[in-house]
């Protein structure tokens, strides 16, 4: 499975999105505010999502936020650190 | 100040809603399922938190635990109750009491870092699981941002956190409170119980054989809206409260009131029902609902449909002393009374 | 609400990384001293290490063999109560026969996390009671009370940082009611690994030394301590000489968000006004104020805006650089810390910060300042949107 397939997956499943299909999460959606929905406690859940599914840290949030903006920004950052 | 009920709302396991405890005390019967653990024997009062998704929309709970769903659930039940569902709440204040707080999260918590390291330490777990979470939950969700408290005192949470809601009420500083008292089981509770009690817990719960530990596991949630007194309250009205130590100072217990006691077969506080008592006559409601710290505001409902019914619901266990069929409501005043088992205790004295 | 009528502080009582009682807690204040430093009590495999500020002595309650009995948080609580009821010339025979409420405020102290015990249950090993009992004996206000036999109203209250705030609200309001004759109030909660790894996961945890309003600020230091008033009627204070007195206190939630504060601070103005209200006073005559000042971007920015807007010009600091956050003891400790501030007529500077954030549209003293004026104010903002505030008076000369 691919990062951006296995990332739609885990979102839904760690942050309890019952209602959404990963095929209902564009790759250029917006992960916060319009589009998924997703606020500030998600992002720290998010950075604990990585480590524990990806083995990636993200050490604080001023690096994370760019990361954190779309499926494809959050694939890159992990893909760059797994590299 | 005296308090007026204006609105009931309640989860256990005789049900959700007000009616569904007036037909529990009606019947007689409590509802208690085997555990779904099949290495214990014993019993389990289980709420549930079935029709949630008439009042919020499924995302809007996502992160909500168990604990905040009972939360949630019994607060708008209550103010459905009240005919409030839509009312301005900037002066409505958040009352909670609960015995032990959101357990199962508090464990959720434990296990997000035991089993994936400290780095994977879940955030989300972590806010829901400290203690004022459900409050915080109620306040968002009905906009209330009037003061908010949350007591966690075990048996005495209940009373003691009544006695701060009735002073917020007294100095205005909110018109109306939302109080709630809710606690909920979990396989740790399940395992120290099992521990303490040994026999494990086989019912029936049988709160007036005070020297034996009978005891049978619960859990729910109880909201009421509570306002200022007024010429007519939709069930009663909170007189007072008194809270004390027994074994400081002896609570004195008045004479003409029915007597609603929390006894729910602990015999460590079974003992001091006893030796409050003598022999005065008293109604227990436990083997309906369960053991558990929030179930005092259980017995402040029941207390609150005895005064609206004007009927004095028989004991689920009756004995051979107390009432076997359900009967007029001979006094004016209802008076609850909560020990714990250092001898504290919370005396509630309710009438219409 | 209209006015209430004053509640007289009669003792005080405090213990934290700053210091074992008031007096040595006074004197790194002033010398602006702190001591930040890796955990030394518990540890765990974080990648990174957040500076802490435990109690510096080996804590030892004042009372033989009560270590095993009672956990930490109701150790301290009951630590900072003895402190305060000695400063107000009480003990267990004098104070029998009176009505005496116990208010606590705390978060640490009423959970049931402890993770060894859940760990050894978790691996099947079906650990034993000891803790549990332990826990079960350990509700902080519970074990005041116990401890010195009262008869009277008991609540801890959880409502996580603004827990020590709101106990010391509520107790004066029980006193009003007239349910008892005295009050002890405050806060208390232990340093615990739970604690540590739940604020270090929100990310709110600073790996350096904090730095409260300042441009570098990147979030708090956890702590842990106890701070603990004595508040009497006036029947039962007869004409003992005050320490301070409790003129006002508001409260209001955010109603906003489970961890993040309201942006523009409106649940935090609306408890100022609350508390100005109940005491009687206008935001002029207020001579400084204890932030809650925990040093995260969001709660600074927050309450800078709120402080520029409400007390334009009133000199403002936080303590935490001294103690920590120390969650539900904060709002005891600080009220301490206010009274005794008052007394002495100087606040401290606001350690840790050294350079201002032009976002922000105030900056806490930066050196100890010398204080006129004979009322303060200490403001609490707590998870869950809770925003709490206490206004205090000086004491009798």
């Amino acid at each position: 499975m691919g990062v951006k397939e296995k990332l739609k997956q885990v979102l839904i499943e760690d942050l309890n999105l019952e209602d959404v299909e990963p095929d209902e999460i564009d790759d250029d959606m917006a992960l916060f505010g319009e589009g998924l929905g997703l606020d500030s406690l998600d992002a720290v859940e998010l950075v604990v999502i990585i480590q524990k599914h990806f083995g990636v840290e993200i050490k604080d949030m001023e690096e994370g936020r760019p990361a954190f903006q779309t499926i494809n920004t959050l694939a890159k950052y992990i893909e760059e650190r797994l590299a | 100040m005296r308090m007026a009920i204006q609105g009931i709302g309640v989860t256990g396991a005789f049900g959700a809603g007000v009616e569904s405890l007036r037909n529990a005390l009606k019947s007689g019967a409590g509802s208690p399922k085997p555990s779904s653990d099949t290495s214990d024997a014993g019993l389990f009062y289980q709420a549930s938190v079935e029709g949630l998704d008439e009042f919020f929309p499924k995302r809007a709970l996502r992160r909500i635990d168990y604990f905040s769903k009972m939360t949630l659930l019994s607060a708008c039940l209550a103010l459905k109750d009240a005919n409030q569902l839509d009312a301005d709440r900037s002066r409505t204040g958040v009352v909670i009491a609960s015995g032990y707080g959101a357990l199962k999260t508090t464990f959720d918590f434990l296990d997000s870092y035991l089993d994936f390291g400290y780095a994977c330490s879940s955030p989300t777990h972590f806010s829901n699981s400290v203690h004022n979470a459900a409050a915080a939950h109620v306040s968002i969700q009905f906009k209330a941002t009037a003061p908010s408290l949350t007591v966690t005192q075990f048996e005495m949470s209940a009373p003691s956190a009544l006695l701060s809601a009735q002073q917020w009420l007294a100095e205005g500083r909110v018109d109306q409170v939302l109080f709630g008292a809710i606690d909920e089981h979990c396989d740790v509770l399940r395992y120290c119980r099992q521990q303490f009690f040994a026999a494990g817990e086989q019912g029936p719960l049988q709160p007036f054989l005070f020297e034996q530990q009978t005891a049978v596991v619960g859990e729910g949630a109880t909201f009421f809206v509570l306002t200022p007194e007024t010429e007519s309250a939709k069930y009663a009205h909170i007189d007072g409260l008194k809270l004390g130590n027994h074994l400081v100072c002896p609570v004195q217990l008045p004479q003409k009131d029915l007597l609603i006691l929390g006894a729910d077969g602990h015999k460590e506080c079974g003992r001091l029902y006893a030796k409050a008592l003598k022999s005065k006559e008293a109604a227990a409601y436990a083997p309906l609902y369960g053991s558990f710290p929030a179930a005092a505001g259980l017995d402040l409902a029941v207390a609150a449909l005895c005064l609206q019914d004007r009927t004095r619901y028989a004991n689920p266990e009756a004995t051979s002393t107390t009432p076997q069929a359900h009967q007029t409501l001979e006094t004016e005043k209802i008076s609850c009374l909560k020990f714990g088992p250092g001898g504290d205790y919370g005396l509630t004295q309710l009438s219409v | 609400m209209s006015a209430v009528a004053p509640t007289a502080i009669t003792g005080l009582g405090c213990l934290s990384g700053a210091g074992m009682n008031l007096a040595e807690s006074m004197e790194s204040l002033f010398r602006n001293e702190r001591n930040p430093h890796p955990p030394v009590r518990f540890s765990t495999d974080h990648p990174a290490s957040y500076p802490v500020l435990e109690l510096r002595d080996e804590f030892k309650l004042p009372l033989d063999e009560q270590e095993s009995v009672y956990a930490r948080t109701s150790q301290l609580a009951l630590a900072a109560a003895l402190e305060a009821l000695a400063d107000a010339g009480w003990d267990e025979s004098s104070l029998r026969g009176k009505r005496v409420g116990v208010c606590v405020g705390t978060t640490v102290g009423c959970a049931l996390n402890c993770d060894d015990f859940y760990r050894s249950y978790k691996e099947g090993a079906e650990p034993g009671m000891e803790i549990i009992e332990r826990f079960l004996r350990s509700n902080p206000a519970a074990v005041i009370a116990r401890h010195l036999k009262l008869d009277g109203p008991v609540q801890t209250v959880v409502n996580a940082c603004s827990s020590g705030t709101d106990a010391i609200g509520l107790g004066a309001s029980w006193l009003r009611a007239g349910a008892c004759d005295l009050v002890i109030a405050g806060g208390a909660d232990e340093l615990a690994r739970v604690t540590y790894a739940g604020f270090s996961s929100l990310m709110i945890t600073d790996t350096e030394p904090c730095k409260p309003f300042d441009l570098k600020r990147k979030g708090l230091n956890l702590g842990e301590g106890a701070g603990m008033l004595i508040l009497e009627n006036e029947a039962v204070r007869g004409t003992k000489k005050a320490r301070g007195y409790v003129l006002g206190y508001g409260s209001a939630c955010d109603a906003y968000h489970l961890t993040a504060p309201r942006p523009d601070g409106a649940g935090l103005k609306r408890a100022l006004n609350e508390a100005f209200t109940s005491a009687g006073i206008s935001p002029q005559q207020i001579s400084f104020v204890n932030a809650h000042g925990t040093g995260t971007p969001d709660n600074d920015r927050v309450e800078a805006r709120v402080l520029s807007e409400v007390l334009p010009g009133v000199p403002f600091l936080s303590t935490k650089g001294y103690t920590g956050h120390t969650l539900g003891a904060a709002g005891g400790i600080e009220a301490v810390f206010t009274l005794a501030c008052l007394q002495r007529g100087e606040v401290p500077a606001n350690v840790g910060f050294t350079e201002p954030d032009p976002e922000l549209a105030a900056s806490p003293v930066t050196q100890n300042t010398s204080i006129t004026g004979e009322i303060a104010l200490s403001e609490s903002l707590a998870f869950g949107g809770n925003n709490s505030v206490l206004i205090l008076g000086q004491g009798d000369a």
